[in-house]
C-alpha cells in the first residue's frame, strides 16, 4: 500500500508584490520555458509513486484547473485516488504571508480522512527543485517525528522565507524572515496524516492562522524536526527570484540537478512541433522550447512554447513566454513578455539588469 | 484498419530493431503519428493496428491510442497482431490477407464502411472529405489516387478513370500507362462488400491476398462501382534510406511542402517528457529543427535533431537526421548522414562525407562510432 498522499497548496500568497505572476496564481505561473510552477511539485509526487494528491485551489484557478486536468500526465488519473482539486478560502487574499491556512486544511478534512495512508506529503507550488520524495519520507518515517519540515541554506536574505531554529535536527523555533546562510523552509513538509487530523481539530479556533505560526507555540510537545536538503533548489516569491531562477537553467550543470533522466518534471504536454531555426538566426545561451520558430537573434533567454522571432528581431536576457511573437526589427532586452502577445515591428523593450522590464497582456 | 506490419527492409538499419510505422521522424514524431494524426483529425475513433514485424515498440508506442485521442467509450486503438487457430500458426500474407484475418474484428465494429490505410505513409489528408465523396457518389469501393510524373507512372498502381472519376481499369506497373493516377493504397470500402470480397478471396487457389493484385481488379471485373478520389498535395512513402534522408530534409528551409506547424490539423504524438532544448553560448544553429531535451554547443547546419540530441563543443552536424538520444562527442563531425536512437560519434571522428556522390552514412541504434 502507498505510505503517502500528496496534498499542494496552491492558494498561496507570498508577501511581494504580486505583479510578477501575471495576473495568474503562483502555482500556474509558467517557468523555464514548457512548465508551471505546481509541475515541480506534483512532479516530485508522481515520481514517488504518490497517485492521490489533492490540490488546493485559489479563487482564481481557471489556469490550475486547465493544466492539471484530470491529472493524466502525472498518472493522477487513477480509479481509487488520484487527482483531487479542493476548494481553497478566499479568505486571505488580503494578507499575502498565507502558507498552509489550517482553514484551509480543516475545509478539505474530507480528502485527509478518506486516505488510509499513514502520511501527507504536503507542499506549496513556490520552489522549483526536483526530490526524491521517497527519501524523505523515509527520513520522517526513521526519525519517529511528528512533522518533518524540508530546509535549505538560504542564498540571500529573504523577508519573505520562513526560517527554522533547530538543535540537532529538532524545531525549536520558527521566524519570519532569513538572513544569508540561515536554514530556510522549503514550504514542504510531511505529517502524520491522524496527527495532521488532531493537529487541525485542536486549531480550530484558530483557523485564520497559517498551520505553522499555530504550530509555533506547541514546538515544545510536538516532535518537529527538519530535513535539509542539500540539492538544487529555488523560491520563486518574487519578481526578482522569477526571473533569476529562469536565467539560473541556462546553465547545465542546473539542467541535469533539475532534469536526471530518471526522474522527469512532468508537465501537460502539447502537439507542438520541434522548434524551427531559420537560415541566418542567431541562438546562443538559450532554453528553447518546442514549436518555437527564430529568424532573429535570441541570447541568454528562456523562450516559452510557439514563440516567433522574426527576422532581424532579437530578444537578449529576457523571458518570453508562451505564444508571443517578436516582429521583424523588434528588440527586447532585459525583460518579460507575457503570454500571446505581438511585439510590433522596429518596437524596443528595454529594461536593465536591476530593473527588469515587465510587459503583461 | 491501419496496415502497420511492414519490415521496410530497404531502410536497413533503420528498421533492425524496429518496424518502419515505429520509426522516428522529423524530430519528435514516428512515421505511423502522421496517418493516425489523420485519424484524428478526421474524428475517426477506432483503429484496428495490424501488426507483425518487430512489434514490441511500435505496440508500446501506440499503447491505448490516447495520444491521438483514441482512448474513447466504444472506440479505440485496438492491436491485431497475427494469432494462432484450431487450424494452426502463421503469418499474414498480403494486405488483403491481414484484413481477412481480422474479419472478427470488423464484424464486432459492425461499421458501414472500412478504410484501410498503410501506416508508413506520410501526408495530411481529411479522410472524412474522402468518405463524403464515397458516399455521394454511392460507391462500393473509393480508392484514392494522386497525379504522379508520367515518367514515373510505371512504378505505381495506375488506375485509369472516365470523366467522373469511375475507375475503369487498373494496371499495377504498366509499362505503357494510359493514365498518370496512381493509387496510394488508401481505400474505404463498404463494410458488406469487403467481407465478402475477403471471403471469396480466400477461395481463390490463385489469389496472393493482395487488395491491388486480387480484390480490385476483380471488383472491376464485377461491375461494382468503383470511385477514384484525387488527392493533390505532399504525400511521401519513405521506403528507402535516401528517401527517408531527403524527406526529413525538406521538413527544412523556408517555405516547406509540408507545414508540421499547420495548427488546425495538428500532427499528434506520443511524446517523451523532456525539458526544452539548451543551445550552448558558443553554439552555431542555421536552417535546424531540434527538439525537446537536445543540447547544442557546436555548430547544426542544415539537420534535424530528434528528442534528447547532444551536440558536443566544436562538434558539426551538417545535412543530416539525429534520431532520439544520438549523441555526438566534442569535435566530431556528422555529414550527410543518419544516427541511429542512441548512436554516438565518439570525440574528433568524422562520420559521412561532403561529397554529394557518397551514399548517406548510415549508423543503427545504440551503435559507437569511433574508439571507446
Amino acid at each position: 500500500m502507498a505510505r503517502a498522499i500528496g496534498l499542494i497548496n496552491a492558494n498561496y500568497f507570498t508577501k511581494a508584490d504580486p505583479a510578477f505572476t501575471l495576473g495568474r496564481p503562483l502555482a500556474s505561473l509558467p517557468v523555464l520555458g514548457r512548465y508551471r510552477m505546481i509541475d515541480f511539485a506534483l512532479s516530485n509526487m508522481a515520481n514517488c509513486c504518490i497517485r492521490n494528491v489533492g490540490v488546493i485551489l485559489p479563487t482564481n484557478y481557471r489556469s490550475i484547473a486547465d493544466h492539471l486536468g484530470a491529472g493524466k500526465e502525472w498518472s493522477l488519473d487513477r480509479k481509487n485516488g488520484g487527482l483531487f482539486l479542493l476548494p481553497g478560502s478566499a479568505f486571505g487574499t488580503a494578507r499575502r504571508t498565507g502558507r498552509f491556512l489550517i482553514k484551509d486544511l480543516l475545509d478539505n478534512k474530507a480528502f485527509l480522512e478518506r486516505s488510509r495512508t499513514p502520511y501527507v506529503v504536503v507542499s506549496s507550488a513556490s520552489f522549483i527543485y526536483n526530490m526524491s520524495y521517497t527519501e524523505l519520507v523515509d527520513a520522517h518515517e526513521a526519525s519517529g517525528a511528528d512533522v518533518t519540515m524540508v530546509t535549505a541554506k538560504a542564498s540571500a536574505d529573504y523577508d519573505d522565507m520562513c526560517g527554522v531554529v533547530a538543535e540537532d535536527g529538532r524545531v525549536t523555533g520558527l521566524t519570519s524572515t532569513v538572513k544569508l546562510g540561515d536554514t530556510a523552509f522549503m514550504d514542504l513538509f510531511v505529517i502524520g496524516r491522524e496527527f495532521l487530523l488532531e493537529l487541525l481539530e485542536n486549531y480550530r479556533e484558530v483557523e485564520h492562522l497559517d498551520l505553522f505560526v499555530a504550530l509555533h507555540d506547541d514546538l515544545k510537545d510536538d516532535n518537529v524536526r527538519t530535513y535539509e536538503y542539500n540539492g538544487y533548489s529555488a523560491a520563486v516569491l518574487n519578481g526578482e527570484q522569477y526571473f533569476a531562477t529562469n536565467m539560473a537553467l541556462l546553465d547545465p550543470n542546473v539542467q541535469d540537478k533539475l532534469f536526471p533522466a530518471d526522474r522527469p518534471i512532468i508537465t501537460k504536454t502539447h502537439d507542438t512541433p520541434p522548434a524551427k531555426y531559420g537560415s541566418g538566426c542567431h541562438v546562443a545561451n538559450a532554453m528553447v522550447s518546442s514549436g518555437d520558430r527564430i529568424h532573429g537573434t535570441v541570447s541568454t533567454s528562456v523562450l516559452g512554447r510557439n514563440v516567433i522571432v522574426e527576422e532581424g528581431a532579437s530578444v537578449v536576457n529576457s523571458i518570453i513566454l508562451q505564444g508571443v511573437t517578436i516582429a521583424k526589427g523588434a528588440k527586447v532586452e532585459n525583460a518579460i513578455i507575457d503570454r500571446n502577445l505581438t511585439i510590433a515591428a522596429g518596437t524596443e523593450l528595454r529594461g536593465t539588469q536591476d530593473d527588469i522590464f515587465i510587459q503583461q497582456r | 484498419m491501419l496496415l502497420a506490419g511492414g519490415q521496410g527492409k530497404r531502410l536497413m538499419a533503420l528498421t533492425a530493431n524496429i518496424a518502419k510505422p515505429a520509426v522516428s521522424f522529423g524530430g519528435k514524431y514516428r512515421i505511423i503519428d502522421f496517418v493516425l494524426s489523420n485519424c484524428a483529425n478526421s474524428a475517426i475513433n477506432t483503429v484496428g493496428i495490424l501488426t507483425q514485424y518487430r512489434p514490441y515498440l511500435l505496440h508500446s508506442y501506440v499503447g491505448t491510442g490516447e495520444a491521438w485521442n483514441l482512448d474513447e467509450r466504444g472506440g479505440g486503438a485496438a492491436i491485431l497482431p497475427p494469432y494462432q487457430t484450431q487450424e494452426g500458426a502463421s503469418w499474414y500474407e498480403g494486405t488483403a490477407d491481414a484484413i481477412y484475418r481480422n474479419i472478427e474484428f470488423l464484424e464486432e465494429q459492425d461499421a458501414e464502411y472500412v478504410l484501410i490505410l498503410s501506416g508508413d505513409q506520410l501526408y495530411r489528408m481529411d479522410y472524412a472529405d474522402m468518405l463524403r465523396a464515397h458516399k455521394e457518389a454511392g460507391a462500393d469501393l473509393t480508392v484514392s489516387v494522386m497525379e504522379v510524373p508520367w515518367e514515373e507512372a510505371p512504378r505505381f498502381g495506375i488506375m485509369t478513370t472516365d470523366d467522373e472519376d469511375n475507375i475503369t481499369e487498373f494496371n499495377e506497373k504498366p509499362a505503357e500507362p494510359n493514365s498518370n493516377l496512381a493509387s496510394m493504397g488508401i481505400y474505404i470500402f463498404n463494410n458488406d462488400l469487403l467481407l465478402k470480397a475477403l471471403r471469396a478471396e480466400k477461395e481463390d487457389p490463385n489469389t496472393t491476398m493482395d487488395f491491388g493484385g486480387d480484390i480490385i481488379p476483380k471488383l472491376l471485373a464485377q461491375g461494382k462501382k468503383l470511385l477514384a478520389y484525387r488527392f493533390a498535395g505532399y504525400w511521401r512513402d519513405v521506403g528507402t534510406v535516401a528517401s527517408y534522408h531527403e524527406t526529413a530534409l525538406e521538413l527544412l528551409g523556408d517555405n516547406p511542402e509540408f507545414d508540421l506547424y499547420q495548427d488546425d490539423f495538428p500532427i499528434m504524438s506520443n511524446t517523451s517528457v523532456q525539458p526544452p532544448h539548451y543551445v550552448g553560448p558558443n553554439a552555431s544553429i542555421d536552417d535546424a529543427l531540434i527538439s525537446n531535451g537536445c543540447k547544442v554547443f557546436g555548430k547544426v547546419k542544415h539537420s534535424i535533431l530528434s528528442d534528447g540530441v547532444y551536440v558536443g563543443e566544436s562538434a558539426t552536424v551538417v545535412d543530416s537526421v539525429l534520431l532520439p538520444g544520438a549523441t555526438v562527442e566534442d569535435g566530431a563531425q556528422v555529414i550527410h548522414a543518419i544516427l541511429g536512437e542512441g548512436a554516438t560519434v565518439k570525440a574528433g571522428v568524422t562520420f559521412g562525407s561532403a561529397d554529394p556522390n557518397e551514399e548517406i552514412a548510415l549508423v543503427g541504434d545504440d551503435v559507437v562510432v569511433g574508439k571507446e
